[in-house]
């Protein structure tokens, strides 16, 4: 579902350049989980920004679905494939604050011309248990709330592959196990690829798979067992 | 589209349009409020002044013109009306006097209205028509001239009519000096018989037209290349001097704030959408993670932009007519005319205005959200990208230079407006780089508040520098108004005193000067000095005979001739209002002759000082050296020469004298016994022209007062827009502040100094740019004298930090009193 090739990233900064990652190669099959995990400053946040085709590597190849090379591709493609084929988690939610929680959910779908955006937009907030709070803005709702809705927001477009940047990062523990929960149940349910950058270790062991970056550079791949052998 | 439209409603809903459509409206509601309001008084000021000429055209001529071009008018739907004047005695059964008489038609007058009364100085009434054929009226002072009374007949030429009514005031009699003789208004049908008019007498023939302005336009372009050589075509302002020159002035002061309101409102809209712009740049990285690609974006801003555009216009047209509507109602009762209905084409204006506002302030900053790189949902610190470009400038910048050409129609003016626009911004916006890195050393030397607020300038160095240059800019031009307005209406009042003569006594021969004073004396009439007065002609310059010199200076037709009879004085002071533009006065003791020429007159001619004239005064030759050029002010309603002699010039020549007065309405009845005891002098009355001029220029002030406080509303909105803009950012520091446990009045009193400074800093950039402006608009655009004033000095820094930390604290008062988290969530 995705694969990567020698991929780097290099920025320009007063002092020279400064490589932030270097010689990534990984691959991620369809309907994996894989937490990326590392320390602050690592790497982690860009390379799932690169592999969700939200920024562009200085070299290296992105492949994602089979055969879609996201790194010859303009902004506009990109943009298109990730309408069609990506959903995002964030760990600042990203909800648009003029928009009540049934309008960002139905925005994916209203970007697609989906005639049934709204009607899916609310099955969506009834599975996260917001189906009470379809007409609040942003600001009218808790963190743990927000977060739900930024998850039906992700699954509204129904995509293929999920990516989630710290997406407890900004609640208190009780609220991030619930959001964790709803996350790989949705997950279960769409049979969806996801890719999420983590601190929380408890979040990291529910997926299959971690990926360690230490430096801009993969060191490991560890294979978990409590994922993968539930 | 439907997704564009439904973002524009939710954006709405959620308050994020407020401050643009506000701004908007307020744009497009003070240009169509100015234009609408403008357009009327413009309509009024003209119809009310046209009054000064009888009619909106005028062809003046001293042969008739022939009926088929006069007919001309008739297609371009004009009324029409002719007059015919001339120079002839009168005589009753005892005395004779020579009379300015005018022959009228029955349309006469085409605008302004004639006032007569039944007995001579008596109390008038308005009449539309002249007199019935068959009969004479005569103005007041021709009757104890003559020595007769009204009912009683006067013979002009072969004919003996009865006089009909004692004339008071004509529209279309002017101050001019050269007609000083006392007036009679006969019928047109009546000339031929007085037999007066013959082959080579001095006949003044005037066509007089009125209509709608565009097709007197039309019409005017059409004759005006088949008119005979020495005739001459009019309106208003060329045809009445007295108030042609104010009112040319309120015209391009009107003009002057309509484009200062364009700027304020195109400079409001600008931060509105820049702000706009910056708190979506985070919903388009957003929208471009959801699959939004840039095209579509566009697509999406363009539909908003174009939703908002037609509800702003629509919005600000309407509240236009509205509020112009109730202005001109609340003002009904003090305009002494009333203001004709609006017309469609200001409206037009506004929207058109509002529009080209939108295309080149608001959407450069909503195009560039298309650039907003979907990485910044994740990190946000990687881009800070601002939404102003170059390009967007430069759409900004094309916008303003449009908008003034269109508004002044003067390339030129536009040009170098706009150039030393451009260098004044770029001057100015350095010096607030400069104040605000210069504000460091004061900050650290404070208390906390202080250092607070300083350090917060310190910290968006750039931001505060442009936020200064916009505050500067506001206050700038509402200062600049304000300065140039104050001239122009002291230039106004000052034009014609509360006690300014209103009587001029020519004719007055030497042996009476004396006993005509004693006779005022004795009333209590203060007496201005008397100037010698004698006819006379050059007749050679520079040793060549005026017959033989052609004008190849390229003077406009109606320009001052060099050969003309003039009305000719000598006199040892400047008089009033009299300027030396180059040479020098004459001195004390002056022996020699010398003449002192008008500017115009000498431009006119090609004179220039060492010129030598010959005169020929009473069939005598007389040579002078011209030594000075002077300026006169045509419209002071004072004795004005184009010509004056130094004082012992004009000793040999049996001159006469002038002078003038003031009396007030209960002296009038004075006029009668002078007139009676000294029979040749004559008395000009110019009291009803006095209040005529008044009455425009009270007009005039009005609408220049009215165009200030709707600037001044422009420019409110400009500070608050600037001020929103930079909201988001402040709060973010209150938070942290507030977050640290510093106290709410710490937090206020570093805001409200933070404010005052940039105000401040603002305010004396202002005050410099105002200084400037006002020195180049009142020498070059305004004819003005300039002076200095070094209370602005003072008055800028104080208003500005008053004004921004007003509204500036009124702004974030709401917010202030919200707890961190609701303001974090506010941001979010």
């Amino acid at each position: 579902m995705i694969k990567t090739n020698d991929v780097c990233k290099v920025v320009k900064t007063s002092e020279g350049a400064l490589v932030i990652l270097e010689g990534i190669t990984l691959e991620i099959n369809q309907g994996e989980s894989v937490a990326i995990v590392g320390a602050s400053g690592s790497g982690k946040t860009t390379l799932l920004s690169l592999l969700a085709g939200l920024d562009s590597p200085s070299e290296g190849a992105i492949v994602l679905g089979g055969d879609q090379d996201i790194t010859v591709m303009s902004e506009a493609q990109r943009a298109k494939l990730r309408g069609e084929m990506v959903g995002f988690v964030f760990q600042t939610f990203q909800l648009l604050s003029s928009l009540t929680a049934l309008e960002n959910v139905m925005l994916p779908g209203e970007l697609r011309g989906d005639p049934k955006a709204e009607h899916n937009a609310k099955k969506l907030l009834d599975r996260v248990g917001l189906g009470h709070r379809l007409q609040h803005y942003p600001r009218q709702l808790s963190g743990g709330e927000q977060q739900r809705v930024a998850i039906a927001r992700a699954f509204a477009s129904n995509p293929k592959i999920l990516f989630a940047d710290e997406p407890t990062g900004n609640l208190d523990a009780k609220t991030g196990a619930k959001i964790i929960d709803l996350l790989f149940d949705l997950n279960a349910d769409f049979g969806t690829t996801l890719v999420l950058v983590t601190h929380d270790a408890r979040l990291a062991s529910r997926c299959e798979r971690s990926i360690l970056i230490e430096a801009g550079q993969l060191v490991s791949e560890v294979l978990e067992t409590s994922a993968a052998t539930a | 589209m439907k997704l564009a439209l439904k973002l524009l409603i939710r954006d709405w809903r959620g308050g994020e349009l407020t401050l643009l459509l506000a701004a908007l409206i307020i744009a497009v509601g003070t240009v169509t409020t100015i234009t609408l309001f403008v357009d009327r008084l413009q309509q009024a000021l003209l119809l009310e002044s046209a009054s000064f000429i009888a009619a909106d055209r005028v062809i003046s001529a001293s042969r008739p013109i022939e009926t088929a071009l006069l007919a001309r008018a008739d297609e371009y739907n004009l009324q029409r009306s002719a007059t015919v004047s001339f120079l002839s005695m009168v005589f009753s059964e005892e005395r004779a006097q020579l009379a300015a008489v005018k022959a009228v038609d029955d349309g006469y007058p085409l605008r302004g209205k004639l006032i007569i009364a039944d007995e001579p100085f008596g109390s008038g009434r308005p009449t539309g028509t002249g007199p019935q054929p068959g009969s004479v009226w005569m103005e007041s002072r021709l009757f104890p001239s003559l020595d007769t009374r009204p009912g009683a007949s006067v013979d002009v030429g072969a004919l003996t009519l009865p006089i009909a009514e004692v004339l008071l005031k004509e529209p279309d009699r002017g101050g001019g000096f050269d007609t000083v003789a006392p007036r009679v208004i006969m019928h047109l049908s009546d000339v031929d018989g007085t037999e007066i008019i013959q082959p080579g007498s001095r006949v003044t023939y005037r066509y007089l037209f009125s209509g709608d302005e565009d097709n007197l336009k039309a019409w005017a372009a059409s004759v005006r290349p088949d008119l005979p050589e020495d005739t001459r075509l009019y309106g208003v302002k060329e045809g009445a001097e007295e108030i042609g020159e104010a009112l040319s002035k309120a015209e391009r002061f009107l003009l002057l704030g309509g484009l200062l309101g364009v700027i304020l409102a195109g400079v409001a809209i600008a931060l509105a959408a820049n702000r706009y712009a910056h708190r979506h740049f985070d919903h388009v990285a957003i929208l471009k993670t959801l699959g939004a690609t840039p095209a579509r974006i566009d697509q999406i801003y363009l539909v908003i932009f174009i939703g908002l555009g037609l509800a702003a216009t629509l919005i600000g047209a309407a509240l236009g007519l509205i509020v112009q509507a109730a202005v001109a109602e609340v003002l009904r009762p003090l305009l002494p005319v009333a203001l004709p209905a609006p017309t469609m084409k200001p409206v037009l204006l506004g929207l058109t205005t509002g529009m080209v506002c939108l295309l080149s302030f608001a959407l450069p900053p909503l195009l560039t959200l298309r650039n907003a790189d979907p990485v910044r949902v994740i990190r946000r610190d990687l881009d800070t990208a601002n939404p102003s470009s170059l390009v967007a400038y430069g759409f900004g910048g094309l916008g303003t230079f449009g908008l003034m050409w269109w508004y002044s129609q003067d390339l030129r003016l536009t040009v170098l407006l706009f150039i030393g626009g451009l260098v004044a911004v770029s001057i100015l916006g350095l010096l607030a780089l400069l104040l605000v890195r210069s504000g460091r050393q004061v900050g650290l030397q404070a208390g906390s508040a202080w250092r607070l607020a300083v350090a917060g300038l310190q910290r968006r160095q750039l931001e505060s520098a442009l936020q200064i240059l916009a505050f500067g800019l506001a206050l700038m031009l509402l200062l600049t108004l304000f300065l140039v307005r104050t001239s122009l209406l002291s230039e106004w009042r000052n034009q014609i005193p509360a006690d300014a003569p209103n009587h001029f006594a020519m004719n007055i021969l030497p042996e009476e000067r004396g006993e005509i004073r004693a006779f005022l004396d004795v009333a209590k009439v203060t007496v201005t000095p008397e100037y010698p007065m004698i006819r006379g002609r050059i007749t050679q310059l520079n040793g060549v005979a005026v017959a033989e010199l052609t004008r190849t200076d390229g003077g406009e037709r109606g320009a001052p001739r060099l050969s003309s009879t003039r009305n000719l004085t000598a006199a040892a002071v400047l008089p009033k209002d009299n300027k030396i533009l180059s040479g020098a006065w004459f001195s004390p003791t002056s022996q020699v002759s010398e003449v002192s020429v008008e500017a115009e007159f000498a431009k006119s001619n090609g004179l220039k000082l060492g010129d030598i004239l010959v005169f020929e005064i009473e069939g005598r030759a007389l040579s002078a050296e011209v030594t000075s050029v002077r300026s006169v002010a045509w419209d002071n309603l004072q004795p004005n020469f184009y010509l004056i002699f130094s004082p012992q010039m004009l000793i040999d020549f049996p001159s006469t004298f002038m002078t003038s007065f003031f009396l007030d309405a209960d002296q009038k009845a004075l006029l009668s016994p002078l007139l009676r005891q000294f029979p040749t002098m004559t008395v000009l009355e110019v009291d009803a022209l006095i209040e005529q001029i008044r009455t425009i220029v009270a007009q005039v002030t009005l609408a220049v007062e009215f165009m200030l406080v709707l600037i001044l509303m422009s420019g409110a909105m400009v500070l608050l827009a600037s001020i929103q803009a930079s909201l988001d950012e402040r709060m973010k520091q209150f938070v942290i502040l507030r977050t640290l446990g510093a106290s709410n009045q710490l937090v206020r009193s570093s805001l409200a100094l933070e404010f005052a400074v940039l105000g401040a800093f603002a305010g004396l950039l202002a005050a410099l740019g105002a200084e400037l402006t006002v020195y180049g608009l009142e020498r070059e655009i305004f004819d003005l004298d300039y002076t200095p004033t070094p209370w602005l000095w003072a008055l800028g820094p104080i208003l500005g930090a008053g004004l921004i930390s007003v509204i500036g604290m009124l702004a974030t008062r709401r917010v202030l009193d919200q707890s961190p988290v609701a303001v974090l969530r506010d941001l979010a």
